[in-house]
């Protein structure tokens, strides 16, 4: 019998309170998904996060250096996912995409070893996600991922960090016009190398998503509304990603 | 002419037209179906297919979503889980089209 579960990782910035959008995060996931949570955070944000109930957690310390608009952005740990996940089959998942339904739970019952969204969906109707090819390869979403142990997989981790060591190098020659670095375009990177330039398998459906201004003004168990140009919209039992980090304090 | 009046019927219209084009792409979200270990799209093309070559026969071969071919081999039961999927997710969308419906009359 292989052990599923959901890993995700969080770690609180001198700007963000990410440990309230993991709160969010999980209670979703233990509503909809019903599968283990393995959290990966270090223990000062470990300290703020409230009792979420049965939860795993792994602590490191965040390699810092990243950055967002200008402010500290602690996300390049996801190459060791890998290595971290307890499970046989994991979804990674952003700690901002908040699983409205069980949607997600299907992936698992696949043969898939490594599956990775390719399109995004704009909510706000703008279709602000088309076009964002500033490069010269096709950007995955590495905002949810899924994977099983294998050793093919386990080689396109390690390409993931030998992308991430040489990131300068590969984003001059993938023409990457974002300096900061980004896991969708890391992944994207690795997973052309791995598969030898040809292509891989993706989600079959696209990542709805809330751009970042978007303002999100309620938040439920069953969906959230937004406010965008003073238009209110909202959706219910649908998985979406929230860019907008304001959401710690809705 | 009330040119604010306008302006209001031309933002309900949009907030309308968005929340409806959100709500099909939700239906399109939850099409997706997991069956033998692959993933199909409960649409009305992989219904049409399906169904025509369960007329030819019960074992069948089939590509899912990421074109890997997959064999069918309970026919009948494909079916039914791909049209069962298909109508919950129209089934939410037509709630949720209902409801535009009337707001903008």
């Amino acid at each position: 019998m292989m052990t599923k579960g959901i890993l995700l990782f969080c770690f609180d910035t001198e700007h963000t309170r990410y440990h309230k959008i993991l709160e969010r995060c999980v209670h979703l996931i233990k509503k909809n998904l019903k599968l283990p949570v393995t959290v990966v955070t270090n223990f000062s944000t470990f300290k703020s996060i409230e009792p979420l109930g049965f939860v795993n957690y792994k602590f490191i310390e965040p390699e810092l250096g990243n950055t967002k608009l200008g402010k500290p952005w602690n996300n390049v740990d996801r190459h060791l996912a890998y290595e971290l996940s307890p499970y046989d089959i994991t979804l990674v998942m952003d700690i901002d995409y908040f699983c409205f339904s069980d949607n997600l739970a299907q992936l698992f019952d696949t043969d898939y070893d490594f599956l990775v969204p390719d399109q995004a969906y704009d909510l706000s109707g703008r279709n602000s996600f088309d076009h964002r090819r500033f490069s010269i390869i096709p950007m995955v979403w590495a905002t949810v991922l899924l994977f099983k142990k294998s050793p093919r997989v386990e080689r396109i981790f390690q390409m993931v960090k030998y992308v991430k060591q040489w990131y300068p190098h590969f984003a001059e020659l993938y023409r990457i016009k974002v300096k900061n670095l980004r896991n969708d375009y890391v992944f994207a990177i690795a997973l052309q190398q791995v598969n030898g330039f040809v292509g891989y398998q993706t989600f079959p459906f696209a990542l709805s998503t809330l751009p970042p201004d978007c303002e999100i003004v309620q938040f439920t168990d069953k969906g959230l509304a937004w406010k965008h140009q003073d238009k209110i919209n909202f959706i219910e039992n649908h998985d979406v990603h929230v860019l907008n980090k304001e959401i710690a304090d809705v | 002419m009330d040119i604010r009046e306008l302006k209001k019927q031309s933002d309900l219209s949009y907030d309308i037209a968005i929340a409806k084009r959100n709500a099909l792409e939700k239906a399109h979200s939850r099409q997706v179906l997991a069956y033998n270990g692959n993933l199909f799209r409960a649409d009305p093309e992989t219904i049409c297919v399906v169904r025509t070559l369960k007329e030819n026969s019960s074992k069948f071969f089939i590509l899912d979503t990421n074109n890997n071919p997959v064999e069918i081999s309970d026919a009948e039961d494909f079916l039914a889980r791909l049209i069962e999927r298909n109508q919950e997710a129209l089934n939410a969308y037509h709630q949720m089209y209902e409801t535009f419906t009337k707001k903008g009359e």
